[in-house]
């Protein structure tokens, strides 16, 4: 089975802005992969006019929230810094059982890369508001550049959901049969690791094979 | 047989494909089938109906409209068109008449854009590829789990065109625009123009194989409809239904607000819903259950717009019923005819819409979303502002003076209909508990305000013509007898009660003359003196009430001395004749003739007693 990639347009974020903008990208690609019995739900995002659809399910927005937390506390600790968050979905695959492997495997068969910029934000907004409800940012940008780029920011979304409904029309044959009683595919949201991601990967591949503590930036 | 069976489950999902995607848009572009979305309980997953969980998209249940649309569109192979259409009304149309009179609605101008066209086809035109044995088992599998695919990016595409915002504008409850959204299902349409197709954008689903054929689905839409100044209502004069009667359940009137949203204007699109009437709003039966559904859509609307009798119900559909048919028969009989209907007939295939308020709103862009028709039957209560004209002002006058009459008693549909229609009527009990319950100053109703505004007016003049006022009013002779010990305690009850009785008493002992104006006038007078402070009104209602509880109770037994002691509680109280024995129909002439000289006696003891001997002629 053939692994589809789509990589979304780069959007270009404030921080404040991050969490409203991925929970609408990553609802969005779930709902589409959320074959299983819905009740869809609409949500308004406070920041843009664009309403989204989500599957309700609680655990699921749970979730995503959890992982965007993540996201959001790399993103404080290297900011401005262009950033990737992966949405991947795949297949449960046994094996054989051996020492070093285990006895099921993963076989990814889509994945979705979020790519985010995310301009350099004023610190003091930084801590707190992505924990609290989404605000405003109170900015001492003028009005006209914060509605006008706002109005870019939304226009932008907006292209990357027609991206992502495009993409999911375009590629039906390589998504798995649905399975009864099962809502959504099987999926893992990876955000970057705590350093740049090829070394991340060396470090951690490094750690298991020596065993030795490294400490990771 | 087994191409056979498989052939079958293709054509069930190609089906029910097309139910659905009928039922996706016109969810995420219909106001009130939106809101009869939303106002369905949340049910869990496993409670849901096979009928929802095609597709694995639970939509609710489908209104009736839908239903019947579903019905004339059986046919497979011809294409769905689902035509958006947004119409505008032309400020002068906003007028009561046009309300009224649906078929002057039709010659309203009003402008007619499609906004967006959904084409939904089951394309057998391109014969695909025979698939072998063991394809064909799976191909309906995939075709359903591509089918499931497709809906949910229609489903999240319908909130990204810009037609979803002005579907979301409309939706609110706190607005109220000379915008509609109305669909048209056919399987024929009109080509757009050259102009129309130059602001007009296609977007075309990928097809679903589905063997024989395939599943086509493409929407053309308008890019921009920032051209379409979707501007709220601001209030408009309003011109005063005089004789208006509210809601029994609706609270009094409270204030006389400038600042409600009562003086926007209705919006249009409930025209084309209302079943054409002659008039609709006759006083008598305008609190009737089929109006009653209705009635909640006068808070928002102004005094010219007369509430359009639906949209209320928690079940819109209810009365969207009529219409569905209305809908089904049109669809038919224009499928073969290409679109030529008159405004009017466009309307006629859109759900009624609603633009007032509802207690629970949603929020979108400008706060709420009206569900107009379909919340709850029990609807906040309605602040009908009055203008202070001469009639009105003795309303305000009468409450003003007296903090204590806040409340108008609810005119309860039995107890209000006091006419030829008594046999509708409950019983008499009955009509007393509401009144005791009109004297709590439960939501008084401004049912009656108005109604019974022309009589209070007269009741002000003359203190000692009130009664005679009201009971000169009615040609009824058998209202006469309400002036018994009944409605005395009636009135004793309804301290508060303001409301008049619309069937006045038509007692015979009360004539035109000056003479018997000056004795109605004393005892009148020496009622208001005694009684429990009772309002002018409430006697008025209790009048009613009592004519009422009298028609409907029990025949007595042929008493006499009952008779005396009843005359005798009368005594004092007011001039004319009543009885407390009951008004009810003998059953026999004789009894009726002896009824009739019971009442005589009583009614001579009584002017006797005044030391006026009436005179009066009558007609029974």
């Amino acid at each position: 089975m053939n692994c589809e990639v789509c990589q979304l347009k780069e959007l270009e974020v404030e921080h404040f802005e991050i969490r409203e903008v991925l929970r609408c990208i990553l609802h969005t690609i779930v709902f589409h992969r959320a074959l299983g019995l819905v009740r869809p739900k609409d949500v308004d995002l406070e920041l843009f006019e664009i309403t989204y659809v989500q599957c309700g399910d609680v655990e699921l927005e749970k979730k995503i929230d959890e992982r965007i937390d993540h996201f959001i506390s790399w993103v404080e600790k290297h900011p401005n810094k262009k950033s990737q968050i992966c949405l991947s979905f795949y297949e449960v695959k046994s094996k054989q059982p051996s020492w070093f492997t285990n006895k099921t495997e993963r076989l990814y068969w889509e994945q979705w890369y979020v790519n985010l910029n995310v301009t350099q934000h004023p610190k003091h907004h930084s801590s707190k508001s992505h924990h609290a409800k989404v605000v405003v940012d109170p900015g001492e940008s003028a009005t006209e550049d914060r509605s006008s780029r706002r109005a870019m920011v939304e226009a932008s979304l907006r292209e990357v959901l027609f991206q992502i409904i495009k993409f999911v029309n375009e590629k039906k044959d390589h998504v798995p049969p649905i399975s009864d009683g099962v809502i959504y595919f099987p999926y893992e949201i990876t955000i970057p690791s705590s350093s740049d991601s090829a070394f991340g990967m060396d470090m951690i591949k490094r750690m298991l094979h020596s065993g030795h503590p490294t400490m990771l930036s | 047989m087994e191409m056979d069976r498989e052939s079958g489950k293709l054509e069930q999902i190609v089906s029910q494909f097309r139910s659905k995607i009928l039922h996706v848009i016109l969810n995420s572009r219909v106001p009130s089938l939106h809101h009869h979305y939303q106002q369905q309980e949340p049910l869990s997953l496993s409670r849901v109906r096979k009928s929802d969980k095609w597709f694995n998209l639970v939509l609710g249940d489908r209104a009736a409209a839908l239903e019947n649309l579903n019905f004339s569109l059986r046919n497979l192979l011809d294409p769905m068109i689902i035509d958006i259409i947004l119409v505008h009304h032309s400020s002068c149309s906003s007028s009561v008449d046009n309300l009224y009179t649906p078929s002057a609605a039709v010659g309203s101008p009003s402008d007619e854009t499609v906004i967006e066209r959904w084409v939904v086809q089951y394309d057998c035109a391109r014969v695909n590829a025979t698939p072998n044995g063991a394809d064909t088992s799976s191909s309906y599998k995939k075709t359903y789990k591509k089918s499931i695919i497709l809906l949910r990016s229609l489903f999240a595409q319908m909130r990204l065109l810009p037609a979803y915002r002005i579907f979301r504008q409309l939706s609110s409850l706190s607005q109220t625009y000379n915008f509609d959204l109305v669909y048209k299902v056919s399987s024929f349409s009109h080509p757009f123009s050259r102009e129309e197709e130059g602001a007009m954008k296609e977007y075309i689903f990928v097809p679903v194989e589905a063997f024989p054929g395939r599943l086509c689905v493409s929407v053309t839409y308008r890019t921009s409809l920032s051209e379409f100044n979707l501007e709220p209502l601001v209030s408009l004069p309003s011109n005063i239904i005089t004789d208006y009667v509210g809601s029994p359940t609706t609270d009094p009137i409270r204030s006389f607000p400038s600042s409600e949203k009562g003086f926007q204007a209705t919006s249009f699109s409930i025209r084309g819903a209302r079943p054409p009437s002659p008039s609709p709003f006759q006083r008598p039966h305008s609190w009737s259950s089929g109006f009653h559904k209705g009635l909640p859509l006068m808070q928002n609307q102004s005094l010219a717009g007369s509430p359009p009798a639906y949209r209320t119900s928690p079940k819109p559909y209810d009365v969207v019923s009529p219409q569905s048919d209305i809908y089904g028969n049109r669809i038919r009989n224009r499928l073969p005819t290409l679109q030529q209907a008159t405004a009017y007939d466009e309307y006629q295939l859109s759900p009624p819409f609603s633009a007032s308020a509802s207690p629970s709103p949603p929020a979108y862009l400008s706060g709420a979303n009206p569900v107009v028709a379909h919340h709850c039957s029990e609807t906040a209560p309605v602040t009908i502002p009055f203008p202070l004209t001469g009639r009105n002002s003795f309303y305000l006058s009468l409450n003003s003076s007296d903090p204590s009459r806040h409340s108008l008693p609810p005119l309860s549909p039995r107890s209000s209909k006091h006419d030829a229609s008594s046999q509708e009527s409950p019983s008499g009990i009955r009509s007393y508990r509401k009144l005791e319950a009109l004297r709590a100053g439960e939501s008084p109703s401004g049912l009656s305000i108005n109604y019974s505004a022309h009589k209070m007016v007269r009741d002000t003049k003359d203190d000692s013509g009130r009664f005679s006022g009201l009971l000169s009013s009615s040609g009824s002779p058998r209202i006469g007898f309400s002036r018994s010990s009944s409605r005395l305690s009636f009135q004793d009850d309804m301290d508060d009660c303001e409301f008049s009785c619309p069937f006045d008493v038509d007692d015979i002992d009360v004539s035109d003359s000056p003479a018997s104006q000056n004795v109605e006038g004393k005892k009148a007078l020496d009622f208001t003196a005694q009684s429990v402070p009772v309002g002018k009104k409430s006697q008025d209602a209790a009048v009613g009430m009592l004519v009422h509880m009298l028609r409907t109770a029990p025949p007595l037994r042929q008493d006499p001395s009952c008779y005396s002691t009843h005359s005798s509680k009368t005594v004092g109280y007011e001039g004319g004749v009543g009885t407390a024995s009951g008004f009810f129909m003998p059953c026999k002439t004789a009894d009726a003739l002896e009824e009739l000289k019971s009442y005589r006696e009583m009614r001579d003891l009584l002017l006797s007693k005044s030391g006026t001997r009436v005179v009066r002629k009558e007609e029974m």
